[in-house]
Protein backbone atom coordinates (compact mmCIF):
# COMPACT_ATOMS: atom_id res chain seq x y z
CA UNK A 1 0.00 0.00 0.00
CA UNK A 2 1.49 3.38 -1.04
CA UNK A 3 1.26 6.57 1.00
CA UNK A 4 -1.00 8.07 -1.68
CA UNK A 5 -3.55 5.25 -1.55
CA UNK A 6 -3.46 5.26 2.27
CA UNK A 7 -4.27 8.98 2.37
CA UNK A 8 -7.08 8.52 -0.17
CA UNK A 9 -8.56 5.73 1.95
CA UNK A 10 -8.80 8.18 4.89
CA UNK A 11 -9.86 11.18 2.76
CA UNK A 12 -12.96 9.42 1.38
CA UNK A 13 -14.74 9.00 4.76
CA UNK A 14 -13.56 12.47 5.86
CA UNK A 15 -15.12 14.27 2.87
CA UNK A 16 -18.16 11.99 3.01
CA UNK A 17 -18.83 12.92 6.65
CA UNK A 18 -18.13 16.59 5.96
CA UNK A 19 -20.68 16.84 3.15
CA UNK A 20 -23.20 14.82 5.13
CA UNK A 21 -23.20 17.23 8.11
CA UNK A 22 -23.04 20.49 6.11
CA UNK A 23 -26.83 21.19 6.13
CA UNK A 24 -26.82 20.91 9.94
CA UNK A 25 -24.10 23.55 10.30
CA UNK A 26 -25.54 26.00 7.76
CA UNK A 27 -27.82 28.79 8.97
CA UNK A 28 -31.53 27.86 9.11
CA UNK A 29 -32.31 30.87 6.87
CA UNK A 30 -30.05 29.50 4.11
CA UNK A 31 -31.04 25.96 3.15
CA UNK A 32 -28.98 24.21 0.46
CA UNK A 33 -27.91 27.61 -0.86
CA UNK A 34 -31.49 28.95 -0.96
CA UNK A 35 -32.41 32.04 1.09
CA UNK A 36 -35.43 31.28 3.29
CA UNK A 37 -37.48 33.75 5.39
CA UNK A 38 -37.35 33.00 9.16
CA UNK A 39 -40.99 31.82 9.31
CA UNK A 40 -40.40 29.28 6.50
CA UNK A 41 -37.40 27.47 8.00
CA UNK A 42 -39.72 24.68 9.15
CA UNK A 43 -41.34 24.17 5.72
CA UNK A 44 -42.14 20.54 4.84
CA UNK A 45 -40.08 20.63 1.64
CA UNK A 46 -36.95 21.61 3.61
CA UNK A 47 -37.37 18.71 6.06
CA UNK A 48 -37.97 16.25 3.18
CA UNK A 49 -34.92 17.44 1.24
CA UNK A 50 -32.68 17.35 4.32
CA UNK A 51 -33.64 13.74 5.06
CA UNK A 52 -33.12 12.75 1.42
CA UNK A 53 -29.75 14.54 1.34
CA UNK A 54 -28.53 12.85 4.55
CA UNK A 55 -29.40 9.40 3.20
CA UNK A 56 -27.91 10.00 -0.25
CA UNK A 57 -24.62 11.48 1.00
CA UNK A 58 -24.29 8.79 3.70
CA UNK A 59 -24.67 6.03 1.09
CA UNK A 60 -22.21 7.78 -1.26
CA UNK A 61 -19.71 8.21 1.60
CA UNK A 62 -19.88 4.55 2.65
CA UNK A 63 -19.61 3.27 -0.95
CA UNK A 64 -16.66 5.56 -1.77
CA UNK A 65 -14.85 4.61 1.45
CA UNK A 66 -15.25 0.87 0.72
CA UNK A 67 -14.03 1.33 -2.87
CA UNK A 68 -11.04 3.48 -1.80
CA UNK A 69 -9.98 0.98 0.90
CA UNK A 70 -10.34 -2.01 -1.48
CA UNK A 71 -8.30 -0.24 -4.16
CA UNK A 72 -5.64 0.75 -1.60
CA UNK A 73 -5.42 -2.80 -0.20
CA UNK A 74 -4.97 -4.20 -3.72
CA UNK A 75 -1.94 -1.95 -4.16
CA UNK A 76 -3.30 0.53 -6.68
CA UNK A 77 -1.40 3.82 -6.39
CA UNK A 78 -3.61 6.28 -8.32
CA UNK A 79 -7.13 4.80 -8.47
CA UNK A 80 -7.89 5.46 -4.73
CA UNK A 81 -6.91 9.11 -5.27
CA UNK A 82 -9.59 9.42 -7.99
CA UNK A 83 -12.33 8.27 -5.59
CA UNK A 84 -12.38 11.55 -3.62
CA UNK A 85 -13.14 13.90 -6.59
CA UNK A 86 -15.85 11.49 -7.74
CA UNK A 87 -17.33 11.49 -4.21
CA UNK A 88 -17.27 15.31 -4.01
CA UNK A 89 -18.96 15.56 -7.43
CA UNK A 90 -21.70 13.09 -6.37
CA UNK A 91 -22.30 14.97 -3.08
CA UNK A 92 -22.50 18.27 -4.97
CA UNK A 93 -25.12 16.65 -7.22
CA UNK A 94 -27.19 15.79 -4.12
CA UNK A 95 -26.89 19.41 -2.95
CA UNK A 96 -28.03 20.77 -6.33
CA UNK A 97 -31.01 18.38 -6.43
CA UNK A 98 -32.18 19.54 -2.98
CA UNK A 99 -31.60 23.18 -3.93
CA UNK A 100 -33.66 22.87 -7.12
CA UNK A 101 -36.64 21.34 -5.28
CA UNK A 102 -36.65 23.96 -2.49
CA UNK A 103 -36.32 26.78 -5.05
CA UNK A 104 -39.33 25.44 -6.99
CA UNK A 105 -41.53 25.45 -3.87
CA UNK A 106 -40.18 28.85 -2.76
CA UNK A 107 -41.13 30.39 -6.11
CA UNK A 108 -44.51 28.65 -6.33
CA UNK A 109 -45.53 29.72 -2.81
CA UNK A 110 -43.86 33.18 -3.05
CA UNK A 111 -42.13 32.90 0.32
CA UNK A 112 -40.77 36.46 0.28
CA UNK A 113 -44.01 38.16 -0.83
CA UNK A 114 -44.89 41.07 1.47
CA UNK A 115 -41.70 40.84 3.55
CA UNK A 116 -39.33 43.76 4.07
CA UNK A 117 -36.05 42.44 2.66
CA UNK A 118 -33.24 44.30 4.34
CA UNK A 119 -29.47 44.45 4.41
CA UNK A 120 -27.92 45.63 7.68
CA UNK A 121 -24.48 47.12 8.34
CA UNK A 122 -23.00 47.60 11.80
CA UNK A 123 -20.96 50.83 11.80
CA UNK A 124 -19.42 49.84 15.17
CA UNK A 125 -17.76 46.89 13.42
CA UNK A 126 -15.45 49.32 11.59
CA UNK A 127 -14.97 51.62 14.57
CA UNK A 128 -14.14 48.74 16.94
CA UNK A 129 -13.06 45.79 14.76
CA UNK A 130 -11.97 42.48 16.32
CA UNK A 131 -8.19 42.31 16.71
CA UNK A 132 -6.30 39.86 14.52
CA UNK A 133 -4.70 37.25 16.85
CA UNK A 134 -1.11 37.83 15.65
CA UNK A 135 0.39 35.80 18.51
CA UNK A 136 -1.23 32.65 17.05
CA UNK A 137 1.05 33.14 14.03
CA UNK A 138 4.20 32.84 16.18
CA UNK A 139 4.27 28.98 16.37
CA UNK A 140 3.98 28.69 12.58
CA UNK A 141 6.82 31.18 12.05
CA UNK A 142 8.91 29.34 14.68
CA UNK A 143 8.44 26.03 12.81
CA UNK A 144 9.46 27.66 9.50
CA UNK A 145 12.52 29.25 11.16
CA UNK A 146 13.50 25.89 12.69
CA UNK A 147 13.18 24.22 9.28
CA UNK A 148 15.43 26.85 7.68
CA UNK A 149 18.06 26.50 10.43
CA UNK A 150 18.08 22.68 10.20
CA UNK A 151 18.25 22.90 6.39
CA UNK A 152 21.21 25.30 6.45
CA UNK A 153 23.05 23.04 8.92
CA UNK A 154 22.31 19.87 6.94
CA UNK A 155 22.92 21.30 3.43
CA UNK A 156 26.76 20.81 3.25
CA UNK A 157 26.44 17.14 4.32
CA UNK A 158 23.68 16.25 1.85
CA UNK A 159 24.61 13.91 -1.04
CA UNK A 160 24.73 15.08 -4.67
CA UNK A 161 21.27 13.70 -5.46
CA UNK A 162 18.23 14.33 -3.24
CA UNK A 163 14.64 13.11 -2.94
CA UNK A 164 12.50 15.40 -5.11
CA UNK A 165 10.87 17.78 -2.63
CA UNK A 166 7.95 18.42 -4.99
CA UNK A 167 7.28 14.73 -5.72
CA UNK A 168 8.47 13.03 -2.54
CA UNK A 169 4.94 12.01 -1.54
CA UNK A 170 3.84 10.72 -4.98
CA UNK A 171 7.17 9.29 -6.19
CA UNK A 172 9.39 8.58 -3.17
CA UNK A 173 12.18 7.01 -5.20
CA UNK A 174 12.61 9.93 -7.60
CA UNK A 175 15.95 11.79 -7.17
CA UNK A 176 17.11 15.19 -8.39
CA UNK A 177 20.51 16.97 -8.31
CA UNK A 178 21.26 18.93 -5.12
CA UNK A 179 20.66 22.67 -5.52
CA UNK A 180 19.37 25.28 -3.02
CA UNK A 181 15.97 25.20 -4.82
CA UNK A 182 15.58 21.40 -4.64
CA UNK A 183 16.97 21.16 -1.09
CA UNK A 184 14.74 23.96 0.27
CA UNK A 185 11.61 23.22 -1.81
CA UNK A 186 9.69 22.30 1.32
CA UNK A 187 10.68 25.55 3.05
CA UNK A 188 9.18 27.44 0.08
CA UNK A 189 6.02 25.37 0.53
CA UNK A 190 5.91 26.28 4.25
CA UNK A 191 6.31 29.98 3.46
CA UNK A 192 3.60 29.78 0.80
CA UNK A 193 1.10 28.01 3.08
CA UNK A 194 1.79 30.41 5.98
CA UNK A 195 1.57 33.54 3.81
CA UNK A 196 -1.51 32.31 1.94
CA UNK A 197 -3.59 31.47 5.00
CA UNK A 198 -2.48 34.53 6.95
CA UNK A 199 -3.35 36.72 3.95
CA UNK A 200 -6.72 35.01 3.57
CA UNK A 201 -7.57 35.50 7.25
CA UNK A 202 -6.52 39.17 7.08
CA UNK A 203 -8.85 39.69 4.10
CA UNK A 204 -11.62 37.89 6.00
CA UNK A 205 -11.06 40.23 8.97
CA UNK A 206 -11.72 43.17 6.66
CA UNK A 207 -14.79 41.58 5.06
CA UNK A 208 -18.32 42.26 6.27
CA UNK A 209 -19.87 40.36 9.17
CA UNK A 210 -22.79 38.05 8.51
CA UNK A 211 -25.69 39.95 10.12
CA UNK A 212 -29.22 38.54 10.41
CA UNK A 213 -31.84 41.18 9.64
CA UNK A 214 -34.20 39.66 12.21
CA UNK A 215 -31.60 39.68 15.00
CA UNK A 216 -28.67 41.99 14.17
CA UNK A 217 -27.25 42.56 17.67
CA UNK A 218 -27.01 38.87 18.63
CA UNK A 219 -25.79 37.79 15.20
CA UNK A 220 -22.93 40.33 15.35
CA UNK A 221 -21.92 39.03 18.80
CA UNK A 222 -21.93 35.45 17.52
CA UNK A 223 -20.04 36.35 14.34
CA UNK A 224 -17.35 38.08 16.39
CA UNK A 225 -16.76 34.91 18.42
CA UNK A 226 -16.91 32.77 15.27
CA UNK A 227 -14.31 34.94 13.50
CA UNK A 228 -11.87 34.70 16.42
CA UNK A 229 -12.42 30.94 16.72
CA UNK A 230 -11.95 30.44 12.97
CA UNK A 231 -8.77 32.52 12.83
CA UNK A 232 -7.11 30.90 15.82
CA UNK A 233 -8.14 27.47 14.50
CA UNK A 234 -6.75 28.17 11.03
CA UNK A 235 -3.48 29.60 12.35
CA UNK A 236 -3.09 26.51 14.60
CA UNK A 237 -3.74 24.36 11.54
CA UNK A 238 -1.11 26.29 9.57
CA UNK A 239 1.39 25.48 12.36
CA UNK A 240 0.54 21.78 12.06
CA UNK A 241 0.85 21.90 8.23
CA UNK A 242 4.27 23.54 8.64
CA UNK A 243 5.15 20.81 11.18
CA UNK A 244 4.12 18.11 8.68
CA UNK A 245 6.31 19.79 6.07
CA UNK A 246 9.19 19.98 8.57
CA UNK A 247 8.89 16.21 9.14
CA UNK A 248 8.87 15.68 5.36
CA UNK A 249 11.93 17.94 5.02
CA UNK A 250 13.80 15.97 7.72
CA UNK A 251 13.10 12.79 5.74
CA UNK A 252 14.35 14.43 2.51
CA UNK A 253 17.46 15.65 4.32
CA UNK A 254 18.07 12.05 5.46
CA UNK A 255 17.66 12.74 9.17
CA UNK A 256 15.44 9.60 9.28
CA UNK A 257 14.17 7.03 6.74
CA UNK A 258 10.67 5.75 5.99
CA UNK A 259 9.42 3.23 3.42
CA UNK A 260 6.05 2.13 1.96
CA UNK A 261 2.85 3.37 3.61
CA UNK A 262 4.85 4.82 6.51
CA UNK A 263 5.99 7.65 4.19
CA UNK A 264 2.57 9.16 4.97
CA UNK A 265 3.53 9.54 8.66
CA UNK A 266 4.64 13.20 8.33
CA UNK A 267 1.03 13.96 7.39
CA UNK A 268 -0.20 12.90 10.84
CA UNK A 269 0.05 16.37 12.53
CA UNK A 270 -1.88 17.94 9.63
CA UNK A 271 -4.55 15.21 9.61
CA UNK A 272 -5.04 15.37 13.39
CA UNK A 273 -5.19 19.19 13.33
CA UNK A 274 -7.67 19.16 10.45
CA UNK A 275 -10.02 16.84 12.34
CA UNK A 276 -9.87 18.90 15.55
CA UNK A 277 -10.29 22.29 13.80
CA UNK A 278 -13.16 21.05 11.61
CA UNK A 279 -14.92 19.58 14.66
CA UNK A 280 -14.59 22.93 16.51
CA UNK A 281 -15.88 24.91 13.51
CA UNK A 282 -18.77 22.54 12.86
CA UNK A 283 -19.84 22.98 16.49
CA UNK A 284 -19.84 26.77 15.97
CA UNK A 285 -22.08 26.60 12.89
CA UNK A 286 -21.70 28.93 9.90
CA UNK A 287 -21.26 32.52 11.09
CA UNK A 288 -21.35 31.20 14.68
CA UNK A 289 -25.13 30.72 14.69
CA UNK A 290 -24.76 27.82 17.16
CA UNK A 291 -22.65 29.88 19.60
CA UNK A 292 -24.01 31.70 22.62
CA UNK A 293 -24.31 35.43 22.00
CA UNK A 294 -23.87 36.58 25.59
CA UNK A 295 -20.73 37.98 27.12
CA UNK A 296 -19.83 40.38 24.32
CA UNK A 297 -21.14 43.92 24.07
CA UNK A 298 -22.01 44.79 20.47
CA UNK A 299 -24.10 47.87 21.24
CA UNK A 300 -27.78 48.18 20.53
CA UNK A 301 -30.10 45.32 21.51
CA UNK A 302 -32.57 44.17 18.89
CA UNK A 303 -36.12 45.43 19.38
CA UNK A 304 -38.21 42.21 19.60
CA UNK A 305 -41.11 44.01 17.91
CA UNK A 306 -39.03 44.64 14.81
CA UNK A 307 -37.62 41.09 14.49
CA UNK A 308 -40.65 39.51 12.90
CA UNK A 309 -41.09 42.31 10.38
CA UNK A 310 -37.63 42.01 8.78
CA UNK A 311 -36.13 39.32 6.58
CA UNK A 312 -32.71 39.01 4.96
CA UNK A 313 -32.61 40.08 1.34
CA UNK A 314 -33.51 37.31 -1.12
CA UNK A 315 -30.14 37.28 -2.90
CA UNK A 316 -30.35 33.87 -4.58
CA UNK A 317 -29.80 35.44 -8.02
CA UNK A 318 -26.20 36.32 -7.08
CA UNK A 319 -25.37 32.71 -6.09
CA UNK A 320 -24.68 30.45 -9.07
CA UNK A 321 -25.64 26.89 -8.16
CA UNK A 322 -26.11 28.14 -4.59
CA UNK A 323 -22.33 27.98 -4.10
CA UNK A 324 -20.56 30.57 -6.29
CA UNK A 325 -21.06 34.26 -5.53
CA UNK A 326 -21.05 36.65 -8.50
CA UNK A 327 -22.35 40.20 -7.79
CA UNK A 328 -20.97 43.10 -9.82
CA UNK A 329 -22.56 45.73 -7.56
CA UNK A 330 -20.94 44.31 -4.43
CA UNK A 331 -17.37 45.58 -3.87
CA UNK A 332 -16.70 42.82 -1.29
CA UNK A 333 -13.80 40.49 -2.09
CA UNK A 334 -14.92 37.70 0.26
CA UNK A 335 -18.33 36.92 1.72
CA UNK A 336 -19.68 34.22 4.03
CA UNK A 337 -20.20 30.92 2.19
CA UNK A 338 -23.75 29.79 1.50
CA UNK A 339 -23.21 26.08 2.16
CA UNK A 340 -20.93 24.64 4.81
CA UNK A 341 -18.49 26.68 6.90
CA UNK A 342 -16.24 29.57 5.95
CA UNK A 343 -16.03 32.22 3.26
CA UNK A 344 -15.96 32.39 -0.52
CA UNK A 345 -14.76 34.85 -3.15
CA UNK A 346 -17.00 37.28 -5.01
CA UNK A 347 -15.99 36.22 -8.52
CA UNK A 348 -17.33 39.47 -10.00
CA UNK A 349 -14.49 41.28 -8.21
CA UNK A 350 -11.32 41.33 -10.38
CA UNK A 351 -9.17 41.16 -7.21
CA UNK A 352 -10.68 37.71 -6.51
CA UNK A 353 -9.28 36.42 -9.82
CA UNK A 354 -5.90 37.98 -9.04
CA UNK A 355 -5.88 36.24 -5.66
CA UNK A 356 -6.97 32.90 -7.13
CA UNK A 357 -4.27 33.24 -9.83
CA UNK A 358 -1.68 33.84 -7.12
CA UNK A 359 -2.88 30.77 -5.19
CA UNK A 360 -2.45 28.57 -8.26
CA UNK A 361 0.45 30.50 -9.81
CA UNK A 362 2.96 30.47 -6.95
CA UNK A 363 3.26 26.66 -6.60
CA UNK A 364 3.18 26.27 -10.40
CA UNK A 365 5.99 28.85 -10.67
CA UNK A 366 8.05 27.04 -8.01
CA UNK A 367 7.69 23.73 -9.86
CA UNK A 368 8.79 25.39 -13.14
CA UNK A 369 11.79 27.05 -11.43
CA UNK A 370 12.75 23.71 -9.86
CA UNK A 371 12.48 21.98 -13.26
CA UNK A 372 14.62 24.65 -14.95
CA UNK A 373 17.35 24.46 -12.30
CA UNK A 374 17.78 20.65 -12.66
CA UNK B 1 -25.23 51.82 15.00
CA UNK B 2 -27.10 49.39 12.76
CA UNK B 3 -27.80 50.88 9.35
CA UNK B 4 -30.47 49.01 7.41
CA UNK B 5 -31.53 49.45 3.80
CA UNK B 6 -33.94 47.71 1.46
CA UNK B 7 -31.91 47.35 -1.77
CA UNK B 8 -34.91 46.14 -3.78
CA UNK B 9 -37.32 48.75 -2.33
CA UNK B 10 -38.83 51.71 -4.22
CA UNK B 11 -36.61 54.35 -2.54
CA UNK B 12 -33.15 54.81 -4.17
CA UNK B 13 -30.39 53.20 -2.09
CA UNK B 14 -28.39 56.43 -1.72
CA UNK B 15 -31.51 58.14 -0.34
CA UNK B 16 -32.09 55.29 2.13
CA UNK B 17 -28.49 55.50 3.41
CA UNK B 18 -28.82 59.27 3.77
CA UNK B 19 -32.18 58.91 5.61
CA UNK B 20 -30.84 56.28 8.05
CA UNK B 21 -27.83 58.47 8.92
CA UNK B 22 -30.08 61.52 9.47
CA UNK B 23 -32.30 59.39 11.76
CA UNK B 24 -29.23 58.17 13.68
CA UNK B 25 -28.03 61.77 14.17
CA UNK B 26 -31.48 62.89 15.34
CA UNK B 27 -31.76 59.85 17.64
CA UNK B 28 -28.43 60.66 19.33
CA UNK B 29 -26.71 57.50 18.05
CA UNK B 30 -24.31 59.58 15.94
CA UNK B 31 -23.54 62.77 17.94
CA UNK B 32 -21.41 65.66 16.69
CA UNK B 33 -17.81 64.56 16.22
CA UNK B 34 -18.62 60.87 15.84
CA UNK B 35 -17.21 59.12 12.79
CA UNK B 36 -18.89 57.04 10.11
CA UNK B 37 -17.24 54.23 8.14
CA UNK B 38 -15.39 55.24 4.98
CA UNK B 39 -17.41 55.07 1.75
CA UNK B 40 -15.53 51.94 0.69
CA UNK B 41 -16.10 50.15 4.02
CA UNK B 42 -19.80 51.02 4.16
CA UNK B 43 -20.21 49.93 0.52
CA UNK B 44 -18.63 46.55 1.37
CA UNK B 45 -20.78 46.19 4.50
CA UNK B 46 -24.01 46.94 2.62
CA UNK B 47 -23.00 45.12 -0.57
CA UNK B 48 -23.68 48.18 -2.75
CA UNK B 49 -21.60 50.13 -5.24
CA UNK B 50 -19.22 52.51 -3.53
CA UNK B 51 -20.41 55.41 -5.74
CA UNK B 52 -23.85 54.96 -4.13
CA UNK B 53 -22.42 55.53 -0.64
CA UNK B 54 -20.34 58.41 -2.00
CA UNK B 55 -23.52 60.04 -3.29
CA UNK B 56 -25.20 59.70 0.15
CA UNK B 57 -22.22 61.18 1.99
CA UNK B 58 -21.98 64.03 -0.51
CA UNK B 59 -25.68 64.78 -0.03
CA UNK B 60 -25.20 64.88 3.76
CA UNK B 61 -22.16 67.13 3.33
CA UNK B 62 -24.16 69.60 1.23
CA UNK B 63 -26.89 69.56 3.91
CA UNK B 64 -24.25 70.49 6.48
CA UNK B 65 -24.63 67.31 8.54
CA UNK B 66 -21.31 65.67 7.61
CA UNK B 67 -17.74 66.87 7.24
CA UNK B 68 -15.63 64.86 4.82
CA UNK B 69 -11.87 64.89 4.69
CA UNK B 70 -9.13 62.48 3.75
CA UNK B 71 -7.61 62.14 7.22
CA UNK B 72 -10.60 61.83 9.56
CA UNK B 73 -13.06 60.38 7.02
CA UNK B 74 -16.75 61.19 7.47
CA UNK B 75 -17.53 63.00 10.72
CA UNK B 76 -20.92 64.24 11.97
CA UNK B 77 -20.95 68.05 11.97
CA UNK B 78 -24.41 68.92 13.33
CA UNK B 79 -26.93 67.31 15.66
CA UNK B 80 -29.93 68.28 17.80
CA UNK B 81 -27.67 70.23 20.17
CA UNK B 82 -25.96 72.33 17.50
CA UNK B 83 -28.38 75.25 17.73
CA UNK B 84 -31.14 76.36 15.35
CA UNK B 85 -30.72 75.83 11.59
CA UNK B 86 -30.52 78.70 9.11
CA UNK B 87 -33.85 80.46 8.29
CA UNK B 88 -33.58 79.43 4.63
CA UNK B 89 -33.23 75.76 5.56
CA UNK B 90 -36.12 75.98 8.06
CA UNK B 91 -38.38 77.54 5.42
CA UNK B 92 -37.49 74.86 2.89
CA UNK B 93 -38.07 72.10 5.46
CA UNK B 94 -41.48 73.58 6.45
CA UNK B 95 -42.49 73.39 2.79
CA UNK B 96 -41.49 69.73 2.54
CA UNK B 97 -43.23 68.93 5.84
CA UNK B 98 -46.43 70.56 4.60
CA UNK B 99 -46.37 68.34 1.52
CA UNK B 100 -45.72 65.25 3.65
CA UNK B 101 -48.61 66.05 6.00
CA UNK B 102 -50.82 66.91 3.03
CA UNK B 103 -50.21 63.43 1.63
CA UNK B 104 -51.59 61.90 4.85
CA UNK B 105 -54.57 64.25 4.90
CA UNK B 106 -55.27 63.60 1.20
CA UNK B 107 -55.32 59.85 1.94
CA UNK B 108 -57.97 60.47 4.62
CA UNK B 109 -55.84 60.11 7.74
CA UNK B 110 -57.53 61.91 10.69
CA UNK B 111 -55.71 64.89 12.23
CA UNK B 112 -55.39 63.08 15.59
CA UNK B 113 -53.66 60.15 13.95
CA UNK B 114 -51.29 62.44 12.04
CA UNK B 115 -50.33 64.14 15.33
CA UNK B 116 -49.89 60.76 17.05
CA UNK B 117 -47.47 59.70 14.30
CA UNK B 118 -45.56 62.99 14.62
CA UNK B 119 -45.30 62.58 18.41
CA UNK B 120 -44.08 58.99 18.07
CA UNK B 121 -41.39 60.07 15.60
CA UNK B 122 -40.24 62.99 17.77
CA UNK B 123 -40.16 60.72 20.84
CA UNK B 124 -37.31 58.79 19.21
CA UNK B 125 -35.17 61.93 18.79
CA UNK B 126 -32.53 62.97 21.34
CA UNK B 127 -33.10 66.65 22.07
CA UNK B 128 -30.61 68.13 24.52
CA UNK B 129 -32.08 68.79 27.99
CA UNK B 130 -31.35 72.53 27.88
CA UNK B 131 -33.13 72.86 24.55
CA UNK B 132 -36.23 71.27 26.10
CA UNK B 133 -36.15 73.83 28.95
CA UNK B 134 -35.60 76.92 26.81
CA UNK B 135 -37.56 76.15 23.66
CA UNK B 136 -41.36 76.13 24.17
CA UNK B 137 -41.82 74.61 20.72
CA UNK B 138 -39.70 71.62 21.65
CA UNK B 139 -41.50 71.17 24.99
CA UNK B 140 -44.85 70.98 23.18
CA UNK B 141 -43.48 68.63 20.57
CA UNK B 142 -42.11 66.08 23.03
CA UNK B 143 -45.13 65.80 25.28
CA UNK B 144 -45.76 62.32 23.96
CA UNK B 145 -42.25 61.01 24.76
CA UNK B 146 -42.22 57.99 27.11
Amino acid sequence: MSAGSLVAAFAAPFYGALFCVFPAVTKPTVQFGVRVPPERTGAAVIGDQRRAYYWRTAVIGVCCTVVAVLLAVHGSRWLPVLVVPIEVAADTGCLLAARRRITEVKRAERWFAGLRQTVIADTRWRADPPRFPVRWLTPALAVVAATIVIGVVRYPELPGRLTDGFRAWAAPGHRVPKTPVTAFAIVFAQLWVTALWTGMMLIIYRSRPDIDAADPADSVRRYRRFLVRCTTGMLALVTLIDLSLLLAALRNWQVYRLAGASTALPLLPYAAGLLVVMAALLRSGQGGFRLAADGIDSGEPTDPGKRAALADRDDDRFWKGGLIYVNRDDPALMVCARFGIGWTFNLANPAAWLFLSAIAGVPAGLVIIAALTR
Amino acid sequence: MFLSIEPDGPVPIYQQIRDRIVEAIAGGRQPVGSGLPSTRQLAVDLGVNFHTVNKSYDLLRREGLLRLNRKSGAVVQRDAGSGPPSPDWAQDWAGRLETLLAEAAAQGMPADEIITHCRAAIAAFAFPADAEEHAPGHRTAIEGRP
